[in-house]
């Protein structure tokens, strides 16, 4: 494990015949960071998921994780990630309890007891639940479970495919609560995609957007926020028509052009990360 | 590795027991009949109803099938016991394609599991459960023997019964190395069984036209029965270790094939 990036994407690309799963993707994501991979279903979200677990075999380009290379030294690089992925994979005949050691020992880190128990307390898995066979749960439930498989070891990078899919907003919280508990810890680099944009928002310290296997924005959500276009409404005190405008950055240079006329009041809509994201889907490309 | 093959044995153990228990029975049920043929002396009767195109094709060795120890002898070679004991092997051994198909290879393999474990745990599996077979077929005709009381009549020796499920085990091990290429090239486990198993049934019905079709007997050396000669080795006039050394270099040579296939391939 040497300094740099958790993870390090350069030139990735992964072609499935002719058809493109992600092109030249390069993107950085530093240690300690959560960062958000968002995009359309099809855009190259999984498929870069998969190619860090070395689960794909890169068309050319390189990924790594915390230095390691994922294709040419992938057991070095698993050894670092825990992953959760899409449809979560299930033995149905085995307990959520005995699901969870299958995987420990499988795994062969060691599985702190306290923390293990302290997620099961977290996302309200009961030891009811956990004596119960997985075929009998609910989508809920095997997501709180599949969440506690990829988190329990406390892995260095944390690749989390749609993690709050089918959680009540409750699960939702505690979802947000314990990635921010590994933030604050700082041991945990959290890569995430996700479809529920205010999670994100609320979660996230950066995102990143990719499109037709390529990412297209990415930054903070705070760099997005001042650089997202908002659509501001200015009413005046003489009772003239408003200005409806749609405005990026600052809205100095706006009020200055009105050359002195008296406003009444400015309406500014709020930020919403969803209008952001549709500019770049405003062609019906994936 | 212990892990895996703990798992994969619990997910096949209804079809692995249910095997078991059929080539137990079948070895029972066979001991029994000719047991029973035997008091009422009517093996002259047996040979008289074996097709004429049987006696053809495997001339003298034909008789031996009617008779004590040629029918005991049968249990290890009829057409039903050979195919039970390929395609328990050959379930086992198409796992992986079921693993990638149903996503559960992304649990394994997110961990630091190498990609060949698993097919080492679906090949170490099936040898066991080749293993388990041939192990429950002897026990069945030891304890059918003493149930029908065979003594004083025929019985194969344990040294020519165990040469015939050596030979029944090195062609299951060939259709499991066969087994698992297929489940490492195919996207769907029921294409992969199903193409697998299918193979299985034409290579025997090939290797079984072979007897009396001399066109057919040019290409019978590409099925993997052919080189389990069984009336040859009840007959006394064959040892049986060329044919199992083949029968495994051609498994294991399928078997390199599908490491080879499985570690490049995108899951």
């Amino acid at each position: 494990m040497s300094a740099g990036p958790a993870i390090a994407v350069e030139g990735l690309t992964k072609y499935y015949g002719r058809v493109i799963g992600i092109e030249d993707l390069s993107f950085q994501v530093e240690r300690g960071e959560v960062f958000g991979f968002l995009g359309a279903n099809g855009a190259g979200k999984t498929t870069t998921m998969r190619l860090l677990l070395d689960l794909l075999r890169p068309s050319r380009g390189r990924a790594s994780v915390m230095g390691v290379d994922c294709h040419r030294d992938s057991l070095a690089a698993r050894r670092l990630i825990g992953y959760l992925p899409g449809d979560l994979p299930i033995y149905p005949d085995l307990t959520a309890r005995e699901y969870l050691a299958y995987l420990a020992r499988l795994d062969g880190r060691p599985v702190p007891r306290e923390y293990l128990d302290h997620l099961l307390k977290r996302f309200d898995v009961s030891p009811l639940d956990e004596r119960r066979r997985l075929r009998e749960q609910s989508h809920g439930m095997k997501q709180k479970i599949g969440i506690i498989q990829a988190l329990m070891m406390k892995p260095p990078v944390a690749i989390l495919d749609e993690p709050t899919a089918g959680l009540d907003p409750l699960m939702v919280q505690a979802f947000r609560e314990t990635v921010a508990e590994l933030k604050r810890a700082g041991g945990t680099t959290v890569f995430l995609s996700s479809h529920v944009l205010a999670e994100v928002e609320s979660t996230c310290d950066r995102i990143g957007l990719v499109r037709g296997g390529r990412i297209v924005a990415s930054g903070t959500i705070d760099d997005i926020r001042r650089d997202a276009t908002r659509r501001v409404t200015v009413t005046f005190a003489d009772g003239g028509p408003p200005l409806v405008t749609d405005v990026r950055g600052p809205l100095g240079p706006l009020l200055a052009s009105l050359g002195g006329r008296a406003i009444h009041d400015v309406g500014v809509e709020p930020f919403r990360l969803e209008d952001y994201i549709a500019q770049f889907y405003g062609d019906g490309r994936r | 590795m212990r892990t895996l093959l703990a798992r994969s044995a619990a997910q096949a153990r209804y079809v692995l027991i249910g095997s078991s228990l059929l080539l137990f029975g079948f070895q029972m049920i066979i001991i029994g009949q000719a047991a029973e043929i035997q008091r009422t002396q009517t093996f002259g009767l047996v040979e008289q109803l074996l097709p004429a195109f049987l006696q053809r094709g495997l001339g003298s060795r034909a008789m031996l099938l009617a008779t004590f120890k040629g029918t005991v002898a049968f249990g290890y070679f009829h057409p039903v016991v050979c195919l039970i004991v390929a395609f328990a092997a050959m379930y086992v051994a198409t796992e992986p394609a079921h693993e990638i198909e149903s996503g559960l290879v992304d649990l394994e393999l997110a961990r630091a599991v190498p990609r060949r474990r698993l097919l080492t745990r679906s090949l170490l599996l099936a040898h066991l459960a080749i293993a388990a077979a041939v192990t429950v077929m002897f026990a069945g005709t030891a304890i059918g023997s003493r149930i029908f009381d065979t003594a004083g009549m025929d019985m194969p020796p344990a040294a020519m019964r165990l040469e015939l499920l050596v030979n029944l085990a090195a062609t299951a091990s060939c259709f499991t190395g066969f087994a698992l290429l297929v489940g490492t090239i195919a996207g769907r486990w029921v294409t992969a069984f199903t193409t697998a198993a299918l193979t299985a049934v034409v290579l025997y019905l090939l290797d079984f036209l072979a007897m009396g079709w001399t066109a057919v007997k040019n290409v019978a050396w590409i099925s993997p029965f052919h080189y389990y000669a069984a009336l040859s080795i009840v007959g006394g006039d064959a040892s049986p270790w060329r044919d199992v050394s083949i029968l495994f270099g051609a498994g294991a040579v399928c078997a390199a094939a599908a490491f080879w296939r499985f570690s490049r391939r995108d899951l």
